[in-house]
């Protein structure tokens, strides 16, 4: 009797949890849906009151317009186009660096022993507490002297010299490495590195992949370093060069400022999609206490 | 078949692509000719743009040293002072007037009393006032590119449909006040029309003061945003949010279509009046030429028939940033378009008046601005009003313009938001004053001269 | 022979590490150590830097901005991080049900926290239009107003919160993570105890979980006050009237707009042991309070 009720119990709330599941992610969900939606629209649509949701007709020349929008800024080249490669440049060099200083560095917080290692350690997480406004202006000044503003250097030179957060993830996750690993390494005549290199490395491909991602996310995302060191329009990346979109010559229309939205959105979505799993679990991992 | 190398390539490949190409695109042009090459940023777009565009190439075309590269730059004075912060700034940059203490105090461009020496130019060359507006402490830097002078710009059609005597616009501000009570107009809960909106442009927030008599400040070392006078202007200016309710306003405001475009609220028949400058007859053959619009002076208060013919006096320049690489070339550039021909054409290209003393034969008569006699006796009249030049203008306009917010929102009483702005900016300003004391500049009324 | 072993180590170790020493040393230390120096003097990057002692400390405290600055930064965080936390921690709760398509529904809450800040910030102004956007289109129906979302002095810091709390996909996700590491026996056992599902999430779920909470908790302190890429672009000049103004968009206009770097500086350093005193009291009020399993 008591097993019955439990399952009549069972269902009902099981199909709450459906519909409530079903509302929520009608919520999450529809902003995206409209941005797609309006980038399809013309401009009466777009800014029609009640809105109309499905675009009819459907104009996905809004797409060739934004992609070509303000080219007579750049000589003619579609500044979308000049825009995305800007990004993926930056993207490449700083991914590459993170990724490979990263790991390195990680490794000698995690698997090798010098004298004020752990301090080091300590000292370092605790850099992840200080803000970017209060070194904001001094590395201005910096990368002035160094002649570095206006060029795309002060965006991926420093992902070159690790950072905190990926040296705590790889550290975390080098120390699930059984050490028996290393010794028998060491015990064959391996050099640090050749230890590093031929046994950690193969093994650390997952943690890596996600370094990867991450650091992806965050330079596709990037706003301030952009908007700081970049100067010339040429230079911008989608970042700067969608805030242009919006402030240059009154603005370009809504439609195709959700057009040209859509278009920095997608490689996200996409890259998501294909990487499901290490996302999840390198967030997963990267936010529960190891 | 074995990737790894394959990756490794193609992975080495792109880095290398993306290292090589990202060091090409920030490379500074250099020409084949062997002329110079001069960076110009200016402010304008679209057909103002073109206008100097235009005035650049004739002097690209008439000598072989020299070659101006000049672009169309949105948010300027923000990434001109970034650029010269970082260390590349452009040579010449096209600026606004009332920055000019500004860009001194902070040594953020070259002073231009050398140059223009050399060059044999002079105050008497130009209409003082816009002259005065390149000084500050008694160095020049800056030159005039296009001036500007406002007036009431309105809709003869709207004015004659509300039972007013459309060659007759409003005199005094009491008049306005009249005439925008007949325009209003209201469907259900939404504004459709009204007779003028001093939020729209809202390009001048300073200057309801002034326009009814009030100082902003001394002139030298006091603020006085606490003037009576200043006090009417702007319990006058929030009058129109107070009788209509805020949130009507602003959501009337907010469904306007932007300044460039024929949703611009005057050129769509949804304000009577609006105060604009010499430029508006440009935009509204552009976006809507078949609009029936005239311009007066803006209106004074009743009782202060002094105040009448007064225009708000604006200027752009041009500056020769700190750091800049060519200095030199990059004045003589600025020499040519000081001249009478170049600044005519720039000028009629823009619609506007010419900031020079003299100007040609035709010039006014053959101009294609209907309006342009009037502009021009407005720049020369005693009444213009011009921008404190202080180097807390920014701030101060700033916070200036959030008052005006307070004061349509309600949320303050224009006393008290005027009073706030004179407690906040007073030390800002007694600040600037002891640096410059401490570098032995003593302060002298930067007041326009006559 | 141990000592040569130890000392090879050392300089592997070193070696290793080098990348970051120097990195942290140029780019953190010595930008960090600067700004300190810059935050006693007036200094423009164009001018040299002119000593005036703990002036710009004690304008930042009369000036009024500062306050209403940091007080915007102080709302954003105080409202933002618990509204964030709950709905994160209560769609990690749902999604943790064992339904069906519990993968989709983990996509659908997860994909809003990748949007860059950007698009983000051009479609929320969008969404929230007061004349033509579909919030206003779904409650002008039922509550027949349109409110002026991003033009009233009101509503417009709430713009901020709601497009943060749509954001939340990337800690629910570490939250699942984490309910899906606590030992089903627990559950089972209080089941049999005949225990609520409230009781269940309150005696067991969230003490577990607290390390989790209080890691996230402790990194969206230091994050939200930092906010400024949405704030600088939806809201120019932090309007209306000031209250979008962002502590992080007041340092930005200090130093990059009205060029007044030592200024920006003490302001910076003011984040910096805002942020410090903060996370301390953070980890030792929620240390504790978290439950560390035993055993």
């Amino acid at each position: 009797m008591a097993k019955k009720s439990l399952k009549h119990q069972n269902i009902t709330s099981v199909a709450i949890v459906h519909i409530v599941l079903v509302l929520l992610s009608a919520l999450f969900l529809i902003p995206l849906i409209w941005m797609i939606s309006t980038s399809f629209k013309t401009e009466v649509q777009a800014s029609a009151f009640p809105p109309v949701w499905i675009p009819d007709p459907v104009e996905s020349i809004n797409y060739k317009k934004a992609w070509e929008y303000g080219k007579e800024q750049l000589n003619g080249q579609a500044p979308m186009l000049i825009y995305l490669r800007n990004s993926i440049i930056i993207a490449i060099l700083t991914v590459t660096g993170t990724v490979i200083s990263n790991a390195i560095v990680a490794y000698s917080f995690a698997r090798l022993k010098w004298p004020g290692r752990d301090l080091a350690f300590a000292i370092t997480l605790a850099t992840m507490m200080v803000p970017f406004p209060v070194i904001m202006v001094p590395l201005f000044g910096l990368f002035k002297d160094f002649g570095w503003v206006g060029t795309f250097r002060p965006l991926w030179i420093p992902a070159w010299f690790a950072g905190a957060f990926n040296i705590f993830l790889l550290r975390q996750f080098y120390r699930t490495i059984p050490f028996e690993l290393s010794e028998a390494a060491k015990i064959d005549g391996c050099t640090e590195w050749g230890i590093f290199h031929q046994v950690i490395l193969p093994l650390a491909k997952p943690a890596l992949a996600v370094v990867a991602l991450f650091s992806f996310m965050g330079t596709w995302n990037d706003f301030l370093g952009p908007l700081l060191y970049l100067q010339d329009q040429k230079a911008y990346t989608l970042a700067i060069g969608l805030q242009a979109f919006r402030s240059q010559a009154g603005g370009a229309p809504i439609h195709l400022q959700m057009a040209a939205s859509t278009m920095m959105v997608a490689p996200i979505i996409i890259l998501f999609f294909f990487t499901q799993k290490q996302f999840i679990q390198g967030i997963a991992t990267s936010g529960l206490k190891g | 078949m074995n990737w790894a190398p394959v990756a490794w390539v193609a992975g080495v490949a792109a880095v290398g692509w993306a290292l090589f190409t990202s060091e090409q695109i920030i490379k500074p042009e250099t020409r084949t000719d062997g002329r110079v090459v001069v960076t110009y940023w200016e402010k304008w777009s679209d057909f103002e743009f073109e206008a100097m565009r235009k005035v650049v190439e004739k002097y690209n075309n008439s000598q072989d040293k020299i070659f101006v590269k000049v672009l169309s730059v949105p948010n300027i004075a923000g990434k001109t002072l970034l650029a010269t912060s970082g260390g590349i700034p452009p040579d010449l940059a096209g600026l606004y007037g009332p920055n000019v203490a500004q860009y001194a105090f902070n040594n953020a461009v070259m002073p231009l009393d050398e140059f223009a020496n050399e060059a044999g130019m002079d105050r008497d060359d130009y209409i003082h006032q816009y002259y005065d507006i390149c000084t500050y402490r008694g160095k020049l830097w800056a030159l005039p590119t296009t001036p500007a002078s406002t007036a009431l710009h309105y809709n003869r059609d709207m004015l004659q449909a509300a039972g007013w005597d459309p060659n007759n616009p409003p005199k005094t501000i009491e008049e306005l006040t009249e005439l925008d009570k007949r325009i209003f107009k209201k469907d259900g809960s939404r504004i459709t029309k009204m007779g003028f909106l001093p939020t729209e442009p809202g390009w001048w927030p300073w200057a309801w003061g002034p326009i009814f008599g009030g100082k902003l400040w001394n002139g030298v070392d006091k603020i006085t945003m606490d003037d009576p006078k200043i006090v009417e202007g702007y319990t006058w200016m929030g009058s129109f949010a107070k009788q209509y309710g805020s949130g009507t306003v602003s959501s009337f405001q907010e469904g306007f279509g932007s300044f460039n475009s024929p949703q611009n609220p005057f050129m769509d028949n949804k304000l009577a009046t609006v105060l604009q400058g010499v430029w508006m007859a440009n935009f509204i053959e552009k976006q809507n030429p078949k609009l029936n619009w005239g311009a007066s002076a803006f209106p004074y208060p009743a009782n202060r028939p002094e105040m009448a013919n007064s225009s708000l006096l604006d200027l752009d320049i041009l500056v020769i940033p700190t750091g800049a690489k060519h200095p030199k070339e990059a004045f003589e550039f600025l020499k040519y378009l000081q001249t009478q021909e170049a600044m005519e054409m720039l000028c009629l290209g823009q619609k506007k008046h010419s900031p020079l003393a003299n100007v040609s034969e035709g010039f006014l008569q053959n101009h294609p601005n209907p309006n342009i006699r009037l502009f021009q006796e407005l720049a020369e009249s005693k009444n213009t009003l011009a921008t404190p030049k202080t180097p807390i203008w920014a701030q101060w306009g700033d916070e200036i313009r959030t008052a005006t917010q307070s004061i349509n929102n309600g949320s303050k009483t224009p006393e008290q938001a005027l009073n706030d702005v004179q407690t906040k900016m007073q030390p800002l300003l007694d600040k600037v004053l002891r640096h410059e004391r401490a570098l032995g500049i003593e302060p002298r009324s930067e007041d326009m001269a006559e | 022979m141990s000592t040569s072993k130890l000392n090879s180590q050392t300089r592997a170790g070193l070696l290793f590490a080098a990348p970051w020493l120097i990195g942290f040393s140029v780019f953190l230390l010595f930008p960090l150590l600067k700004s300190f120096y810059n935050s006693f003097t007036e200094y423009t990057i164009l001018t040299p830097p002119v000593w005036i002692g703990l002036e710009n400390y004690t304008d930042l405290f009369k000036d009024e901005l500062f306050w209403q600055s940091l007080g915007n930064s102080f709302y954003y965080a105080l409202i933002a991080i618990p509204v964030g936390t709950v709905v994160a921690i209560g769609l990690a709760l749902l999604l943790n049900q064992k339904v069906k398509g519990q993968a989709f529904y983990r996509t659908f809450f997860f994909l809003p926290s990748l949007v860059p800040v950007v698009p983000l910030a051009i479609l929320w102004l969008w969404l929230f239009n007061g004349e033509s956007g579909i919030i206003n289109a779904v409650i002008e129906p039922i509550f027949h107003v349109k409110p002026n979302w991003l033009g009233d002095v009101k509503l417009a810091k709430n713009v901020l919160i709601v497009m943060s709390t749509w954001g939340v996909g990337n800690a629910m996700v570490i939250y699942l993570a984490g309910l899906q590491q606590v030992p089903q026996e627990l559950y089972e056992a209080a089941n049999l105890d005949g225990a609520s599902p409230l009781r269940k999430t309150w005696k067991i779920t969230l003490p577990l979980l607290s390390p989790v909470i209080m890691f996230n908790v402790v990194m969206s302190i230091i994050g939200s006050l930092q906010v400024f890429a949405q704030p600088f672009i939806m809201f120019p000049g932090g309007a209306p009237e000031r209250t979008t103004y962002f502590f992080s968009v007041y340092i930005y206009d200090t130093a990059f707009r009205d060029n007044r770097m030592g200024y920006a500086s003490a302001m910076g350093w003011v984040l910096f042991l805002i942020i410090l005193v903060l996370t301390y009291v953070a980890i030792k009020y929620m240390d504790k309070k978290v439950h560390y399993e035993t055993n």
